[in-house]
């Protein structure tokens, strides 16, 4: 890779690293989503700053160039994130179908009883 | 015995006042929960104006979350037995009775009103439907080796013994897996006879692009119900 896609692939890192600080802060991200991302950003810069690691990964994962090295590492995190973002939408479906499970079977017990309760009673006048 | 006959109804406000009154007709021993699963429609208004007990999902969680909140609200108020039936008038109420006094006779946890058990036909059941209903047939047998003509049947009766298993584990349509699941867990699951009238009114659950998703689902599902039960069994 030529120093000047190194740098730009560094600075890309770290714009997003503070965006995603930022909404760390800001409560707008749960901090351990946070996490999953920032570790693979720190990752990526760390490859970037070394180029022998960066040859050494490029013939672990028997790629010819480093880019394509880094595609695929990309791509994979890619997948690894949508499912585990879609993991994290079925729990979250889940505890709401839950709660909406107890609150109908909740009021369907209060509204029996209040029937109940209303409804004259045998020898009442 | 506490008896509990449990209606899941999506938008069937056409249908569903007829089948309450049947099953108030009926069933007078037995108590009736329906389950307004966040019908959009006037099913709502129909049921508050008819008095019956209803638990109302304020979203629609879809049919199978419909029969878990019947199977956990039967669970927690002690009743020892659930019958469920569709609310689009396709069972016929006076056969719950016999139904259910079948089940009372014998040790059955779950028996399933079943349209093929008396006659192995599915010739009157659309082409691509029959080819489904055979194949989870067929599945079923494979993994449990008990011969289930009927999967897919909304009609059942199930036992207190089965209320606790089948609110731990997320079933789609408490069909073929459900099935699947419990006879792998070792519960007795039996089939009776029962009529199904074809729907008069109201539209079907199943949309067109889940005669495709539908099966595919099921398909994997019940084979997660046959690693599930075994999981369920060697942690017991």
């Amino acid at each position: 890779m030529t120093l000047h896609g190194i740098i730009v692939l560094i600075l890309v890192g770290l714009v997003l690293m503070v965006w995603i600080l930022d909404l760390v802060r800001r409560d707008r991200l749960y901090v351990g989503y946070g996490a999953v991302f920032i570790i693979p950003i720190v990752c990526v810069i760390l490859v970037l700053s070394l180029p022998q690691l960066l040859s050494y990964i490029t013939r672990l994962i028997g790629a010819i160039f480093p880019a394509s090295a880094l595609t695929l590492l990309a791509l994979c995190f890619i997948v690894f994130m949508l499912v585990y973002i879609l993991t994290q939408v079925t729990i979250v479906s889940n505890r709401l179908a839950v709660v909406v499970q107890e609150l109908a079977i909740q009021r369907a017990k209060d509204a029996n009883n209040t029937n109940a309760l209303n409804s004259p009673r045998a020898g009442d006048k | 015995m506490r008896v509990l006959v449990a209606i899941p109804a999506y938008n069937e406000e056409i249908a569903i006042e007829r089948i309450i009154r049947e099953v108030q007709k009926t069933l007078r021993d037995f108590d009736l929960l329906i389950v307004n699963d966040g019908s959009q429609d006037e099913t709502g208004q129909v049921l508050d104006r008819l008095g019956v007990t209803t638990a109302t999902h304020l979203c629609n969680l879809g049919y199978g979350r419909a029969i878990q909140t019947a199977i956990k609200y039967a669970l927690r108020y002690n009743y020892d037995v659930l019958i469920t039936l569709d609310a689009d008038g396709q069972h016929l109420p006076d056969e719950v009775s016999g139904l259910y006094n079948a089940n009372k006779n014998q040790d059955w946890d779950m028996l399933i009103g079943s349209r093929y058990v008396k006659t192995h036909d599915y010739s009157q059941v659309p082409f691509g439907r029959r080819i489904g209903m055979r194949l989870f047939s067929l599945l079923v047998r494979v993994v449990t080796g008990h011969h289930i003509y009927d999967t897919t049947s909304g009609m059942k009766v199930m036992r207190r013994s089965v209320f606790e298993t089948l609110t731990r584990w997320r079933f789609i349509d408490f069909h073929a897996e459900s099935i699947v699941f419990l006879l792998r867990l070792g519960y007795r699951i039996r089939e009776y006879p029962i009529t199904v009238v074809n729907r008069k009114q109201g539209r079907s659950m199943y949309t067109a692009l889940s005669h495709i998703t539908y099966p595919l689902k099921t398909s994997l599902i019940m084979l997660l119900s046959v690693v599930q039960a075994e999981l369920t069994r060697r942690r017991k």
